[in-house]
C-alpha cells in the first residue's frame, strides 16, 4: 500500500511551508518535487515538475466538500474478505479473534 | 500575504470557504482571476446567488464586483441572522448555500430562521438529509446544541428541484475547546431513503439491498423509509440513501448515494453502503466531509489547546489549512496519532484557540 510514503510525510512542513498544490502534497509526488528545489543540478527534473502542475483537467474543479468515493475504493467491497477486515471496528468485532460475531 | 486586514487570491476554488472566513476574521477577501480564460468566464450565478446570500444574512458587508465578474472584493459587516428566506438557483443544491451558513449561524447577532429552496439532494453537495442526520451533531461538540434544528419541508430532486428546509441555529457566545481523541467503536447505524415521484416501492428496495452489506455487522441498524407526496415532494423524480454510522464516543461517518438514470435502487443502495464502510475504514473521529467545520471550530475555540483524531487531509481540507492561516494566523500541529504504529494513517491535529468571542451577540 501506499500508507508506506503517507505515514512519512511531514505534514505540517508540506502544508505551511510548501508551495505544492494540496493534490501535489496528498499524491506523494512530493517527495522528489522537494529535492528539486534543494538541488537543481538536473534539467529533468526541472521539467517534471512543470508537467505536474500543468495538468489540468477538463472537468472545472468543482466547489464541492461532498467527498465521492471512487469506483475503485467502492469495489474493494465486493468481496467477503474485504468486508470482515473492518469488523474490528464495530463493538460486536472482537480484538483478534475471527468469527465471533 | 494578509496586509492591513485584507485577504487576496486567485482562482475560483474555495470560494465559499475564504468568505466564510474574511466574515468570521472581519478581514476583507479580495479575489480575482476567477475564471478568465473559460468560454464563459467570471463568477458563476450560483456564486453570485451565495454572495448575495451572505449579504442577506449579515449587516454592513460591502461587496464589489467588476465589470467582467471576474474580481470581486467583499468587506464583511456583522453576522446578524433572523428570519429569512432565500431561493437557490438550480445550479447547486441547498447543501452549497448551507455549508457556510452553518459555520456562520453560532455566531449571529440574532439566532437564524434561514428558508431555503431549490434542490435538497444532488451528487454534488451534501444532502439536506446529511446536513440534518451528520453536519448538526458536529456542532453539538462544541456547544451548539440547543434549537439547532434543519426541517426538510420539501423536498426537491434535481433538475427542478422544489424543494424547501428551514435552518435553525442558536448563537453562542463562545466555542467550546474540542478535545476528541479516541474514536471508538461503532455501535450503530441509521438511514433514511427516500423517493419522490417515482414507485414508492423504490426505498424499500433500497433499505433491503444496503441491509445485504450492513447487516454483518451489528444489529443496531435502522433505516428510515421517509414518504413525502404531493406538494411535498418536489417537481422532478429522485430517490436516494444517506447512512450514518456512529461509534461509541459519538464519532460520525456519513456517506450517500443517489439515483442516477439507468441504474436500480439496489445498486444505489450498494453504492451508499460501501462508500460509508470507506469512510469506516479511514477512520478517527470526523469523516472526510466534515474535515472542515471542526477544523474551523477548533480554531475559534477558547485560549487552550483542541486537539481532534482525524484521518489524511483531503485537497480541500490542505488548502483551507493554509487559509486559515492567511486570515486567522493560526496553523496547526499535525503529527501521526499512533507514532509507535508504523501503519498508522491517522493524524493527530491540535492547534490553539482563537478565543473568539461573538462579538454580534445581543446582550440580553
Amino acid at each position: 500500500l501506499s500508507s508506506n510514503s503517507q505515514r512519512r510525510k511531514d505534514w505540517m512542513k508540506l502544508i505551511y511551508s510548501s508551495d505544492l498544490t494540496p493534490e501535489e502534497v496528498l499524491s506523494g509526488k512530493d517527495d522528489r518535487l522537494m529535492t528539486v528545489d534543494e538541488e537543481d543540478d538536473d534539467n529533468d527534473e526541472f521539467f517534471r515538475l512543470k508537467t505536474v502542475s500543468r495538468r489540468v483537467e477538463d472537468e472545472e474543479e468543482i466547489d464541492s466538500s461532498k467527498v465521492v468515493s471512487s469506483e475503485e475504493d467502492l469495489k474493494k467491497w465486493v468481496g467477503e474478505e474485504a468486508l470482515d477486515s473492518i469488523r474490528t471496528l464495530f463493538i460486536t468485532g472482537t480484538a483478534r479473534q475471527e468469527g465471533g460475531g | 500575504m494578509a496586509q492591513m486586514g485584507l485577504v487576496q487570491f486567485s482562482g475560483h476554488q474555495h470560494l465559499r470557504l475564504r468568505l466564510v472566513l474574511s466574515i468570521l476574521s472581519g478581514k476583507a477577501v479580495r479575489i480575482d482571476k476567477i475564471r478568465p480564460d473559460d468560454k464563459n468566464p467570471g463568477l458563476r450565478d450560483f456564486e453570485i446567488s451565495l454572495l448575495r446570500l451572505l449579504e442577506k444574512v449579515t449587516n454592513g458587508t460591502v461587496i464589489e464586483i467588476s465589470v467582467t465578474g471576474t474580481a470581486f472584493l467583499l468587506k464583511p459587516g456583522i453576522i446578524s441572522g433572523g428570519p429569512l428566506t432565500h431561493d437557490c438557483p438550480l445550479s447547486r443544491s441547498i447543501g452549497y448555500f448551507l455549508e457556510p451558513i452553518v459555520m456562520l449561524a453560532p455566531f449571529a447577532k440574532k439566532s437564524f430562521q434561514l428558508t431555503l429552496r431549490g434542490i435538497t439532494t444532488d451528487d454534488q453537495d451534501l444532502s439536506a438529509d446529511l446536513f440534518r442526520t451528520g453536519t448538526l451533531p458536529h456542532l453539538q461538540l462544541f456547544g451548539i446544541s440547543d434549537g439547532l434544528e434543519l426541517r426538510i419541508k420539501k423536498r426537491g430532486a434535481p433538475p427542478a428541484g422544489g424543494g424547501e428546509v428551514q435552518f435553525l441555529c442558536p448563537i453562542v457566545k463562545q466555542v467550546k475547546t474540542l478535545n476528541f481523541v479516541e474514536p471508538g467503536k461503532i455501535k450503530r447505524i441509521r438511514g433514511v431513503a427516500h423517493a419522490v415521484r417515482v414507485n414508492p416501492q423504490f426505498s424499500n428496495r433500497m433499505i433491503e439491498a444496503s441491509r445485504s452489506i450492513l447487516n454483518r455487522y451489528i444489529p443496531d441498524i435502522y433505516l428510515y423509509s421517509d414518504v413525502y407526496k404531493g406538494e411535498e415532494s418536489g417537481k422532478s423524480p429522485g430517490y436516494a440513501l444517506s447512512l450514518l454510522a456512529e461509534s461509541t464516543t459519538s464519532a460520525l461517518y456519513c456517506a450517500e448515494a443517489i439515483s442516477q438514470p439507468g441504474v436500480a435502487p439496489e445498486d444505489i443502495a450498494l453504492r451508499a453502503a460501501r462508500a460509508l464502510l470507506t469512510e469506516i475504514e479511514k477512520g478517527g473521529c470526523v469523516d472526510r466531509q466534515h474535515q472542515q467545520l471542526v477544523l474551523l471550530m477548533m480554531v475559534l475555540g477558547s485560549e487552550d489547546v483542541s486537539r481532534c483524531r482525524m484521518g489524511v487531509p483531503t485537497p480541500r481540507t490542505i488548502q483551507f489549512l493554509r487559509d486559515i492561516r492567511s486570515f486567522f494566523g493560526t496553523s496547526f500541529k499535525i503529527v501521526s496519532a499512533d507514532p509507535s504504529d508504523e501503519d498508522c494513517s491517522q493524524l493527530l491535529y491540535s492547534c490553539y484557540g482563537t478565543g473568539y468571542v461573538n462579538a454580534n451577540r445581543t446582550v440580553a
